[in-house]
């Protein structure tokens, strides 16, 4: 296993940038997430690690290799494909046994490999039969066994999850963890899917029209978004997110909404505004980070309920605030209606302020 | 009763219709190709005067193989010159078609998975040839291969032939290649296959039926083409299967039987080709048509 580099990775089509000054450290053993809408880079950047695409500028270090200018041969990685790319006239055995044949392993050390990686994978009774005749989970694991069979210095994975049915996503998200777990394999982790990253990663890699916007382990990404995109794409129910004015009465900061309610903020939250570049600020507030009355409290703001999702577990209540849609989870015991009045209630400790020109997370 | 039970009805009815005006085509166009097919072998096994017999024999009151004996032996002057004949036609679709495999295969990659300047362009201008009747070549060509002097070889037809056969089997062979997901090869590279290797050992496998379906293509095309061996090739010993025919028509008698076992001959190797590859030939053109 190695570490992996990246430094002010750039990649041009023309004058158009898919991968814009992306650096990052991939360290020994690491698993981190790409994650990002699609178009936002991540895939290319993969594809970049691979040496699939020419990158355009900066440097691609594997371990202490800089392999900018090398063949994806000879970089020492392997990848899993989003389709898993198994070779459809091979068996199983042959697609496991392929980039061993092209090292010229001997037959003897090969078919140990092979049926080393079988066993793990648990993929053994497979070994004759065609990629076709296999199930999506299987063929899943076969592109997991090709990987690991000749032991690379990082595990490269393009969505491997998003072609599987809900039910067997969720399965593989904790094998493809346990398989990180077992081997200490250095992998980065491609998906646009938020929640694997957060499930899956030590780190998550937050990108966006090309750019990395936020590089962090998955806690820390959810507790301290630097951007409003990051708050935005990170968590579901997604933060919600109120656009409003920053403003002062008689030394007490707060924040108004055109429908003329105001949230007085605490000191620490007075400051953070106070940084902001105009009276613009946006307020940002997870799901559980707002408490909803029935009833008006002092320090409530109005609102009217627009949906009621139960799921078991908690009732997710959308709400309209001054033109966004806010989010609040609820217990399923509490009783609310659709087009009710009540009053929001946000948790000062735990709001998050976004500057409104640059949007960036003000801090404090 | 119901208003929904009055709207449903004539609909069904319509559908019954369609069913069988498609199956009223289908017998038409089975009688219009398979009659033919089915004369020529009746005719081919009569006598020559029973070939001219008028109200005609539906089938033969003494039927022969002396045509097909006739044809196929090397001893008289007929038969010597249809087996030169076939053989000519073999060795000019064969070579054809194998030349035609070899540059379309890497032709159709290089279109499917290169992005270079003017590729669009060249593409295109591979089916410029295609736009035009073979006709209007017909004098330009001769021109240029009595240039070339090739003219009475059976190289100029070979040239010929690809110029039609080439552009078609690119195209074939590119709609082919667009359909193998481009993973597979990257996969290949990463595990260790250079390019080059990739397309050898995992491309070209998958990309088979697309190579057959290709080459029964432009076989068939320089098997049949008539016009420009008509005119490239004056040398009797040189002369192709559907121009060497001719011979059968003299000014005064024709041989019928003899012309017809020659044309059921001639449609031999077609037929049989495509019995045994037809498969891969249907494959090739549906592939990409469902997903995999």
């Amino acid at each position: 296993m190695a570490h992996v580099i990246l430094k002010d990775l750039v990649k041009s089509y023309g004058s158009v940038y898919a991968v814009r000054d992306v650096s990052l450290t991939v360290n020994d053993g690491e698993f981190v997430a790409l994650v990002g809408p699609s178009g936002c880079g991540k895939t290319t950047t993969l594809n970049l690690v691979a040496g699939l695409i020419p990158i355009t500028s900066g440097d691609i270090m594997i371990g202490d290799r800089i392999v900018n200018d090398l063949d994806p041969k000879d970089r020492d990685i392997a990848m899993v494909f989003q389709n898993y790319a198994l070779y459809p006239n091979k068996t199983v055995y042959k697609n496991l046994a392929f980039p061993l044949q092209m090292r010229r392993m001997t037959t003897h050390d090969m078919d140990q490999k092979v049926r080393d990686a079988a066993r793990m994978l648990d993929i053994t009774h497979l070994l004759e039969r065609l990629p076709r005749e296999l199930s999506g989970g299987q063929q899943q694991r076969v592109a997991l066994g090709r990987a690991l069979v000749r032991d690379p210095a990082v595990f490269l994975m393009d969505e491997p999850l998003s072609n599987l049915d809900a039910k067997l996503r969720v399965q593989m998200r904790s094998e493809i963890k346990r398989f990180h777990q077992d081997f200490d394999a250095t992998i980065i982790y491609v998906t646009h899917d938020q929640l694997e990253a957060v499930t899956m990663a030590d780190k998550m890699a937050v990108m966006n029209g090309g750019y990395l916007q936020q590089y962090d382990t998955p806690a820390q990404v959810f507790a301290n978004p630097v951007n409003l995109f990051v708050a935005s794409f990170v968590g579901s129910p997604a933060m919600s997110l109120i656009p409003l004015e920053a403003a002062t009465n008689g030394g007490t900061t707060m924040l108004s909404s055109a429908e003329g309610w105001t949230i007085a903020l605490s000191d620490q939250n007075a400051r953070k505004v106070q940084r902001a570049k105009s009276k613009k600020v946006v307020l940002g507030a997870r799901h559980s980070a707002i408490r909803l009355h029935k009833t008006q409290v002092e320090g409530a703001v109005p609102a009217k309920v627009y949906t009621v999702e139960p799921t078991g577990d908690v009732t997710f209540v959308q709400v309209f605030l001054s033109g966004a849609v806010v989010n609040i989870s609820l217990p399923p015991t509490f009783e609310v209606e659709p087009d009710e009045q009540v009053w929001l209630e946000f948790d000062q400790n735990r709001m998050h302020l976004f500057d409104g020109e640059t949007e960036l997370a003000l801090n404090d | 009763m119901s208003a929904p039970t009055v709207v449903h009805a004539p609909r069904r009815r319509r559908i019954d219709g369609w069913r069988w005006a498609s199956r009223f085509f289908l017998v038409f166009m089975l009688i219009y190709t398979a009659v033919p097919m089915a004369w020529m072998m009746v005719t081919s096994i009569k006598s020559g005067f029973a070939a001219m017999a008028f109200p005609p024999e539906w089938w033969p009151s003494e039927p022969t193989l002396a045509s097909y004996r006739n044809l196929l032996d090397p001893q008289n002057s007929v038969g010597r010159d249809f087996l030169r004949f076939f053989w000519n036609s073999l060795y000019v679709s064969t070579l054809t078609t194998i030349l035609a495999v070899l540059v379309a295969v890497p032709a159709a990659y290089a279109f499917s998975r290169f992005r270079f300047p003017g590729r669009q362009f060249l593409f295109f201008s591979v089916l410029l040839r295609n736009m035009f009747p073979a006709v209007i070549f017909l004098v330009p060509l001769f021109i240029l291969m009595r240039f070339l002097g090739l003219v009475n070889t059976h190289g100029s037809l070979v040239l010929t032939y690809l110029t039609f056969g080439l552009p078609l089997a690119i195209w074939l062979l590119k709609g082919f290649y667009d359909n193998i997901p481009i993973q597979l090869e990257q996969a290949a590279r990463i595990d260790g296959a250079t390019r080059f290797q990739a397309f050898v050992l995992i491309v070209m496998p998958l990309s088979v039926p697309g190579i057959i379906a290709t080459a029964i293509y432009s076989f068939i095309g320089a098997w049949n083409e008539y016009i420009y061996a008509y005119t490239f090739l004056s040398k009797n010993e040189q002369l192709t299967l559907p121009v060497g025919v001719q011979r059968f028509f003299s000014e005064n008698t024709t041989d019928f039987p003899g012309l017809m076992a020659a044309s059921f001959m001639m449609s031999v190797p077609v037929v049989v080709l495509f019995l045994i590859l037809q498969k891969y030939f249907v494959r090739a053109l549906t592939e990409g048509a469902v997903k995999h």
